[in-house]
């Protein structure tokens, strides 16, 4: 039952496509990785549990897909997330290069102004490495977001990518506050549907 | 919370998408780009109305333009289920899984809706469980009374 969930929290993954965006999706929420993963279509949904300092946390994480022909419609996703994940690949410097464009991006449609975000360095496994730890800790500096190096093949930084991102976003309380569990606004608790009538639950604060 | 086949589209995007293409369509030239982002705004809506458009937008897609195909499948599938067509979003499911066997996106999808076909049938269920205990408690009424007499 949702009853010991602190809340639900919208988290976004962007970045270049073939970045290791699902990747990292799937390692986290699987524990899994296919080194055949496929380009997503679109956009991929998973929902995980977490638990932090005590607190249990629903994430609804929507990873979007890096290709430039769905690039028009990805943003409409974005309303609403508290947590942004930007995600490029070590071995590829001109992912890293278009992160400034994912920042705007998410500057330009993110309905929530102070969304955390996370700037994942993901492949740190391969030996063809482009971007340097210092690089991409002082691109991550200057735009004031987390950063973290990570290798969803060997699982390196993958939890705590989510765990640090999650409890910033939990530091915050103005990003989450007004969303207790239960306080699903679109269409009811799809979950329980015997109990998603709103009326008992809706935070009309 | 929201998932693949309840999230809804923010309306100034469907008006946006639904410009461009009538723009294009106007001058009899629709590109595949302009019709699929209609279509993909149109399957995402509220409206039953809007999504069997997005469908028929689709499928028009799906048969013209083989480039996008595996991505036209995926929201046919989408699309279907939203408008509670079960069948037909799994055989468009399982078209997808035979030409990409391994799809976790469309996998998960498929599981995503089997379980809402089975919560609804459940819900189907329920209610006809609700219709005879209240059946069967006129008929314990009426033998309390006819008892009576």
């Amino acid at each position: 039952m949702d009853d010991d969930i602190l809340t639900t929290l919208k988290i976004l993954i962007i970045g270049e496509s073939g970045v290791g965006k699902s990747s990292l999706l799937l390692r986290f929420t699987e524990d899994n990785f296919d080194p055949e993963q496929t380009l997503t279509i679109g956009v991929d949904f998973k929902t995980k549990r977490l638990a932090i300092e005590g607190n249990t946390v629903k994430l609804a994480i929507w990873d979007t897909a890096g290709q430039e022909r769905f690039r028009t419609l990805t943003p409409s996703y974005y309303r609403d997330a508290q947590g942004a994940i930007l995600v490029y690949d070590v071995c590829n410097y001109s992912t890293f290069s278009k992160l400034e464009t994912w920042l705007s991006e998410l500057e330009t449609y993110s309905t929530k102004r102070n969304i955390i975000k996370m700037i994942v360095a993901n492949k740190i496994d391969m030996d063809n490495r482009e971007v340097s730890r210092e690089e991409g800790m002082h691109f991550a500096k200057k735009h004031k977001t987390l950063f973290i190096e990570a290798s969803a093949k060997t699982k390196d930084g993958v939890q705590s990518a989510f765990e640090e991102l999650v409890q910033k976003i939990i530091q915050t309380p103005d990003l989450w506050e007004n969303y207790g569990p239960g306080s699903n606004f679109h269409l009811g608790n799809k979950e329980h549907p015997a109990q998603s009538n709103c009326s008992g639950y809706c935070n009309l604060a | 919370m929201e998932d693949v086949l309840t999230e809804t589209v923010p309306a100034e995007d469907l008006k946006k998408f639904e410009k461009a293409y009538h723009e294009q369509l106007y001058k009899q030239d629709v590109t595949p780009k302009a019709q699929f982002e209609y279509a993909w705004c149109l399957v995402r809506s509220k409206y039953p109305a809007d999504i069997k458009k997005g469908i028929f937008l689709l499928q028009e897609l799906y048969r013209s333009h083989e480039e996008g195909q595996r991505d036209y499948l995926y929201y046919l599938a989408i699309g279907n289920a939203r408008i509670k067509e079960y069948s037909k979003a799994l055989s468009y499911v399982r078209s997808f899984l035979n030409i990409e066997p391994g799809n976790s996106q469309v996998i998960a999808l498929e599981s995503t809706i089997k379980k809402k076909m089975e919560k609804e049938g459940l819900v189907g269920m329920a209610v006809a469980g609700g219709f005879v205990l209240a059946l069967g408690a006129l008929v314990g009424l009426g033998m309390a009374i006819a008892s009576k007499k």
